[in-house]
């Protein structure tokens, strides 16, 4: 028998009875401001230090380049980002108008709606000490307007989602974890599915799973899919590509058609991405319905 | 003086783990833990009592930094129990060589066997929590290369630790208290 003192003994009684009441505490939905404040206090040692070691790694981050694309294109390369980080936020906003205007009001006859009003923010986190969820940190939180449950969007398309925030850093699911569920709507055809991260019960291994749920709609290999949108754009705005159809499953008796989805958003490299704030200005779903009788809705 | 030192490697090693290590973009998953590198070497060359506190205070620094993926206390609670095991198992059975001082080889062995056990512990956590990721598939292999990287990393962090902690000992108190209490904070 292993001997110890029964004061340690004690002592780790007391250690685990407080990290069980923290864990059903914080388990729990809704924030408690107790682990809340924990967090704040997380992140105040973390966000400094994060900032830190994004300034200190640029130069490794230049070398690499150097190595591996050589000299000339690493002065290209290093010119070219130093463009592309100023005009970062006003391209990844254009972009977000731009796809409304193409995939959205294509999609949805929609017309005259706003713009989204997107926050940029930099992924200073890909992988969790235990490698199980798909998160990333951002270095922006609500001192920036970042709030849980907004979409999450880069240059190429759907990153994933808000679920945490605090001051100054905000933790996104990515779209390719297991437990992510987005609303999706093929661009040509208009029928819906939801994708999963990961793989669902016999479907294909993949990063992303389509599960359409017209058995009978037409989707090859190819055909684009955008998010379908969540009413008042929370936790997704509509029409961001979300990948391409890779791999169409045709199993007999099933009750949804399952499609192996390719991202569109390379999640290896993920880097500057932009928090949907804002949604248009009037819910697009809301707006292929017929007007309401009553006027003060809708202008 | 040793347990400020302490103090500082171990925070040092929580904010590389969550900084550096989880920035690196792994497509496999898991990276390296740095956490229980440093904690398994201050659990070789502590009381049970005083591992215990030093992997809840590690773990639970893990847990309020961002990302806020896992509820908290989830790392806290596994890392506590191990290091208390470690501490234990070390005072009662020589685990990591025999003597005051630990052996090398020995804690490099010590770090990849309480990688195993925190990987499957942690794993345990969410089973009983309804997560979602843990499924047999994904255990397997977040531990397996959890393990694997740790361990190749452990070299860098556990005998470092070691041997600072070694080299602050109060040598005349190691050799006169009880094999119960191997050195003190």
């Amino acid at each position: 028998m292993l001997r110890d003192s029964s004061r340690s003994r004690l002592l780790l009684a007391v250690l685990v009875a407080a990290a069980l009441v923290l864990l059903v505490v914080d388990a729990r939905p809704g924030s408690d401001p107790v682990t809340s404040a924990a967090r704040a206090g997380g992140e105040l040692v973390f966000a400094p230090t994060a900032a830190a070691v994004g300034a200190a790694s640029g130069p490794f981050t230049r070398v690499y380049d150097g190595l591996s694309q050589g000299p000339e294109a690493a002065d290209r390369i290093a010119e070219l980002e130093e463009t592309n980080a100023e005009l970062e936020s006003e391209l990844q906003a254009a972009r977000i108008d731009d796809q409304r205007a193409d995939e959205l009001d294509a999609l949805l006859h929609l017309s005259g709606l706003g713009g989204y009003e997107v926050v940029p923010a930099q992924a200073v986190t890909r992988t969790t000490a235990r490698g199980y969820a798909h998160t990333a940190t951002l270095d922006a939180g609500t001192a920036s307007g970042i709030e849980p449950n907004m979409t999450v969007v880069n240059g190429e398309g759907l990153v994933g989602r808000v679920i945490e925030a605090g001051p100054r850093t905000a933790t996104v699911k990515l779209a390719t974890d297991v437990n992510s569920s987005v609303g999706a709507r093929l661009e040509q055809t208009r029928k819906i599915g939801a994708i999963t991260g990961g793989s669902v019960p016999g479907g294909p291994e993949a990063d992303m799973t389509l599960e359409l749920f017209d058995m009978e709609a037409p989707i090859d290999q190819g055909d684009r899919v955008v998010t379908l949108g969540s009413h008042e754009g929370a936790p997704f705005v509509p029409g961001v590509p979300i990948g391409t159809v890779d791999e169409v499953q045709v199993a007999p008796g099933a009750l949804s058609r399952i499609a192996r989805i390719t991202p569109a958003v390379d999640f290896a490299a993920l880097d500057v991405v932009g928090v949907v704030v804002e949604g248009p200005g009037t819910d697009p779903r809301d707006s292929v319905l017929p007007p309401k009788p009553d006027p003060e809705g809708d202008q | 003086m040793r347990a400020v030192a302490t103090l500082l490697m171990v925070a040092a090693a929580v904010l590389a783990q969550a900084t550096i290590v989880n920035r690196l973009p792994f497509d496999w998953g898991p990276g390296p833990d740095l956490v229980l590198a440093a904690v398994v070497a201050v659990a070789l060359t502590t009381s049970p009592a005083a591992a215990a506190g030093c992997g809840f205070a590690a773990g639970l620094a893990m847990d309020v930094m961002p990302p806020a993926e896992h509820p908290m206390g989830r790392y806290a609670l596994v890392l506590c129990v191990a290091a208390y095991l470690v501490a234990l198992l070390r005072a009662n059975t020589g685990l990591g060589g025999s003597g005051a001082r630990v052996s090398r080889w020995a804690a490099l062995g010590v770090v990849a066997g309480v990688s195993v056990g925190v990987g499957l512990g942690y794993a345990f956590i969410g089973l009983v929590m309804g997560d979602g990721h843990v499924t047999l598939a994904a255990v397997a292999a977040n531990v397996g290369i959890g393990t694997l990287l740790t361990t190749l990393v452990a070299p860098l962090v556990t005998l470092p630790v070691l041997g600072v902690r070694s080299l602050l000992t109060e040598d005349d108190f190691a050799t006169i208290q009880g094999p119960t209490s191997v050195g003190g904070w």
